[in-house]
């Protein structure tokens, strides 16, 4: 294909990756480098704010920024080199930490609990996803015919929902006394609390990351099989391997590229976990680090957000990502390279 | 699979009771919030399941429904829905056939299907049953607490129909453009072996896992103040891109672009070069190759991708909720605003309702295209 | 499922553009407003769009949008919704206009405690006032001969007697859900110890006794409350009340009339209100206000235009309509038994919520840091100290601190 052809193809597309990803993207680059603030000055104000009945009045001293003519804040940028990353990593607390093998004091510093529940999160879920994935695969493709429209169509639910609903809906059930969680009272006969420590909601968030993705792995996995080549299955059989060993031996391998995509999907969305943090408003035990990210971003009530810290919490959650995928990049380009 | 039929009972017996547990874990939460939508506060969040079933409080309050009127409305359910399926295709054939295309055929036919459910349901039956009723003694008595007043609290009084139209907007226009933009690049990178070509691919895939929260904070400023930073180039026309659909739908479709661009890549992949080589031969360039050749057969795959950028721009809620003003809202933030506002326990049944509504879409899409996933992912559009 | 329902809601609909003839004027000016989506901003804009040509955005989102949208030249909306804190940014950055010759001009029904004056000029227009103060099942206390706690000590004394009667499981409820709640809720003890929370400079001024003591004070409160108290906001403490899980809580007014409403509480007439508890200085709590500005880019005309709109929707008869909805300031208010927390709270002495920029910090870095408290993974002292960097390092990038 020559240059021209291909530039008319990818074109669009590349334009809008440029626009609305890659130019954002390098402003968030650049920002981890540099401070812009207001230039404040201090004056003294006098308050009046209503009482139930009459004002109260106080003066104090407020930082006030200044304007200029155009009635515009005044700001100023200075490069800050990697200050905003060394004030989320706080690589001083937590060398002394880890020094000291305090495991608890390395966990006080909102990245580094961040990063343990983002790494514990997403390699404890991916082996359940794929697991679960398979099974209900095979599942499927076992059952009588009748039954398999209906069922794929149950087991998609879980994947096409609204994600906010599903965690809403996973909050319903289980908080105070929700109906699984009085359930689950009854059959242990005790109180149970699932919203009150870190390892329950810890438990409970892998548990809905599962039921919401388990489906679409169980997708993908079971259109595979359709494709399984049937003649190496009746020469297995004939060569009288156990249905272990055909799973093993066969069907596994023919389904190899398809776990790798699938776990690679599942390790950048799970990375960059979100929702359940919001969800199951579990700031109070445990964060992510795309929760960080967010936490530093959103406004405070008077307007301040630190968008330099933001901005190199987000790169460092890519250069993690990035890590991750490595093996998926080694593979595409051998793939690239043999089909072409 | 012949190896089906030589199954022993207890492996047959796992598999299946396996996925008869799987099935109630993934249907038990939209089941359950369906229930509790119909139901009253107090009801509705009852802690024993029982009550939450047949509502009690519901029946107290005089919002319950007979057995003659669950038996009715299933009994209708069942044939309406048993000769829509046998009558529909046959009249929108006949349709096709004489005056229009199929798919305008299927559109009309659904929107006549939707309006008479609509009638029988919430009109002709309620009035029928309520004069049956008294008549017909203990079979007339409601037995079941059951209430759509929320459902009406939704749609009309808080015109849910407007979040839903902007939903269908936004998201009619995502999938659109983002299969347009992306199935011409997906066929030029799958046939295209250069290095720039692999680059561009890696590179969408690092966009691609992106976190979404670092590059939607950035656009609020420009979009709020583009109509100042435009107007050097445009003029007056300059628009201020905050609120306008389109805008998002902009947003949407870049973010959802890197997704696209591999699956249908690979799709393409999966169709012989061979095709348009042959094609090519015959005296066409590359466009008119991928009209003729690579067009009638991309379809499975298509729609496979489709479904996936439907359920991005239906389900986002960082780009709606920032970048749209209430004027324009889709649904999702709309319910998400509906829970965090400062609630009573009615409001909040209220968002319940909400919630099964928006996913009852979903719900009907999927049953529709349920066959073209499987077929689409089977003709290989994600080999990885 | 009745057809009755349906042609309710026709009628429902039919009355609220029936209602368009209560505004004094019709309004020719296309206008917009920005605020929060609670029950009281909803009566007020309803009012408001009777008055015609007037788009309402109640939006979640209202605090990240509104900064840039007033700023924007012309102004994206012309009227705002803010409170205490939500005012600083506009004020900050001029994009609220001065009021003092609109009121003169329209403001004949406002009341001079709901003039909102920053160094003498009119800013804001307060319509109604919000703090948390004690509401407790008045039969469960008298049952058990308990008298009416005003402090948190007696508080705590009377949630001991009430969990050992074993009337309820949790006696107290609290608004500790992490973040902006759990942070509130240290601010109100803070305060009511008498606390000040920065010193020269906006430098941070927590590790003390005083924040030590307020600390305690929400520890203590937790050992009575249900265990799932880091994830309950307002909405979850106002329904374990009105299903008669607690006895006691130092709850938001705004909710008090929740506890009357038949439809869903269990405990009509039951729940009194009372005094914030008091801290060794002041109530343990604080005053909010929320109140309405006015874009400074927009024309005259359309200040005009929006003040008069916004005078309409704050005027007696809304307050009529929704007089429990709110502690309003509006004239025609009839404070009733449910209002009695908040006046009481007001004559006690409590303060302002102290609104300011390095105040927006501090209140995220609380709520943020508390919880390392609550569940055990520091102490008092450290757990202060390190909400304390954690301020600094944010009040430094956001050029407060030097």
């Amino acid at each position: 294909m020559k240059f021209k052809t291909f530039a008319v193809f990818v074109g669009p597309s590349v334009l809008m990756m440029l626009l609305f990803i890659a130019f954002p993207l390098v402003s968030v680059f650049l920002q981890s480098f540099q401070v812009t603030q207001p230039v404040y000055e201090t004056v003294e104000v006098e308050t009046c704010t209503p009482g139930f009945l009459e004002q109260t009045c106080v003066t104090e001293m407020s930082s006030v920024p200044k304007l200029d003519e155009h009635g515009e804040i005044i700001t100023t940028t200075t490069f800050v080199g990697l200050q905003s990353y060394r004030n989320v990593l706080e690589p001083d607390r937590a060398w002394a930490a880890i020094k000291a093998f305090d495991w608890r004091g390395l966990q006080t510093i909102d990245f580094w609990k961040a990063l343990r529940f983002t790494l514990t999160f997403t390699f404890i879920t991916l082996p359940l996803v794929i697991g679960t994935g398979l099974a209900i695969a095979l599942a499927i493709n076992n059952a009588a015919r009748s039954v398999k429209g209906p069922v794929i169509f149950v087991s998609l639910l879980p994947f096409i929902i609204t994600p906010v609903i599903g965690a809403l809906s996973i909050n319903w059930l289980f908080r105070g006394d929700g109906i699984l969680t009085a359930w689950l009272e009854r059959m242990l006969d005790r109180d149970i609390a699932l919203f009150a420590q870190a390892w329950t909601i810890e438990v409970l968030m892998m548990i809905y990351r599962v039921w919401h993705v388990a489906p679409f792995a169980a997708i993908v996995f079971y259109a595979a099989l359709q494709t399984v080549n049937h003649d190496s299955l009746e020469s297995a059989l004939i060569d009288g391997a156990t249905r272990w060993q055909r799973l093993k031996y066969i069907v596994i391998p023919h389904l190899m590229p398809l776990i790798v995509f699938v776990s690679m999907i599942h390790l950048m969305d799970t990375y960059r976990a979100f929702e359940e943090i919001v969800g199951f408003s579990s700031q109070g035990y445990v964060i992510s680090l795309q929760w960080l990210t967010y936490d530093f971003l959103v406004p405070d009530q008077a307007g301040n957000r630190s968008v330099s810290r933001a901005s190199a919490s987000a790169m460092l959650t890519m250069i993690g990502i990035a890590i991750i995928l490595v093996p998926l990049l080694k593979r595409t380009w051998r793939d690239h390279r043999r089909s072409h | 699979m012949q190896a089906v039929h030589r199954q022993p009972l207890s492996l047959k017996l796992l598999s299946s009771g396996f996925l008869f547990f799987w099935c109630i874990v993934a249907a038990f939460p939209i089941v359950w919030i369906t229930v509790m939508s119909f139901k009253s506060p107090v009801d509705a969040f009852d802690a024993s399941a029982l009550n939450v079933i047949f509502g009690p409080q519901t029946l107290a309050d005089g919002k319950g429904i007979s057995l003659l009127d669950i038996l009715a409305y299933l009994g209708v359910a069942i044939w309406m829905g048993r000769s829509i399926k046998r009558t529909l295709p046959g009249m929108v054939m006949t349709f096709a056939d004489k005056s229009g295309p199929v798919w305008l055929g299927w559109i009309i036919g659904a929107s006549i299907t939707g309006l008479v459910v609509l009638v029988v349901f919430f009109a002709l039956l309620p009035t029928v049953l309520g004069f049956l009723n008294p008549l017909v003694g203990p079979l007339g008595r409601d037995i079941w607490g059951f209430t759509t007043e929320h459902y009406t609290t939704v749609w009309i009084d808080r015109a849910f129909y407007r979040n839903f139209q902007n939903s269908m907007i936004v998201t009619a226009g995502v999938v659109t453009v983002s299969l347009t933009v992306g199935t011409l690049a997906g066929y030029g990178l799958a046939r295209s072996g250069s290095v720039l070509a692999f680059g561009i691919l890696i590179i969408a895939l690092v966009f691609r896992a992106l976190p979404p929260s670092v590059l939607v904070a950035g656009y609020l400023p420009v979009f709020i103040n583009s109509a100042e930073l435009l107007r050097p180039f445009l003029g007056d026309a300059a628009p201020t891109l905050y609120g306008k659909p389109y805008a998002v739908i902009a947003v949407l479709v870049a973010m959802n672009q890197p997704f696209t661009i591999w699956m249908l890549r690979s799709f393409f992949q999966n169709i012989p070069a061979e095709l348009d080589e042959a094609a090519r031969v015959d005296g066409c360039n590359h466009f008119q190759a991928f009209r003729r050749v690579i067009m009638p057969v991309m379809w499975p795959g298509v729609i496979t991708t489709g479904l996936f950028s439907f359920l991005l721009a239906y389900n986002d809620f960082l780009v709606t909720s920032l970048l749209l003003d209430a004027q324009n809202q889709t649904m999702v933030p709309a319910i998400a605003g509906m829970f965090n506002r400062e609630t009573t326990t009615t409001d909040q049944v209220v968002a319940v309702a909400a919630a099964v509504s928006i996913t009852a879409p979903l719900i009907i899409l999927v049953m529709v295209f349920q066959r073209q996933i499987v077929s689409g992912l089977t003709a290989g559009a994600v080999k990885g | 499922m009745k057809l009755k329902t349906l042609a309710l809601a026709g009628a429902m609909s039919l009355m609220s553009s029936v209602a368009f003839a209560e505004c004094a004027f019709e309004n020719t000016v296309p206008l917009k407003s920005l605020s929060a989506g609670f029950e009281a901003w909803k009566a007020v804009t309803d009012a408001m769009a009777e008055c015609g040509n007037f788009e309402a955005s109640l939006d979640q989102e209202f605090r990240e949008k509104q900064p840039e949208a007033f700023a924007a030249n012309p102004s994206l909306y012309h009227i705002g919704g803010v409170a205490n804190s939500t005012i600083i940014p506009l004020l900050n950055a001029g994009s609220i206009r001065p009021l003092d010759d609109l009121v003169e001009k329209y403001g004949a029904n406002l009341t001079p405690n709901q003039l909102i004056k920053i160094d003498g000029k009119i800013m804001a227009i307060a319509m109604m006032v919000n703090t948390q103060h004690l509401m407790y099942r008045e039969d469960i206390l008298n049952d058990l001969g308990i008298a009416v706690p005003t402090t948190y000590a007696e508080v705590l004394d009377a949630a001991a007697k009430i969990k050992e009667a074993g009337v309820v499981e949790y006696p107290i409820g609290g608004t500790f859900k992490t973040g902006w709640n759990l942070g509130e809720e240290f601010i109100n003890n803070f305060l009511g110890e008498g606390g000040e929370f920065f010193t020269d400079g906006n430098m941070p001024n927590i590790n003390n006794e005083k924040g030590v003591a307020s600390l305690e004070v929400m520890k203590a409160l937790t050992e009575y409350m249900d265990p799932e108290y880091l994830v309950s906001d307002s909405t979850y403490v106002q329904q374990q009340f009105q299903q008669g899980k607690i006895a006691m809580s130092n709850l938001w007014a705004s909710r008090a009339a929740a506890m009357d409403d038949e439809a869903e509480s269990q405990v009509v007439g039951k729940v009194v209100m009372a005094a914030a508890p008091m801290g060794s200085a002041a109530p343990a709590t604080s005053l909010w206000w929320d109140g309405l500005v006015f874009a400074t880019n927009m024309t005259d005309e359309e200040a005009d235009a929006a003040f008069r709109v916004a005078m309409e929707g704050i005027d007696e008869e809304m307050v009529k309509a929704n007089n429990d909805a709110a502690v309003w300031l509006v004239p025609g208010y009839a404070p009733g038994r449910l209002a009695v927390g908040a006046a009481a709270t007001a004559a006690a002495g409590a303060r302002p919520y102290p609104g300011s920029g390095p105040m927006g910090i501090m209140h995220t870095v609380l709520g943020n840091g508390i919880s390392d408290y609550l569940t055990g993974a520091k102490d008092a002292a450290t757990t202060l100290a390190d909400i304390e960097a954690a301020y600094v390092t944010a009040a430094k990038e956001a050029g407060l601190v030097k």
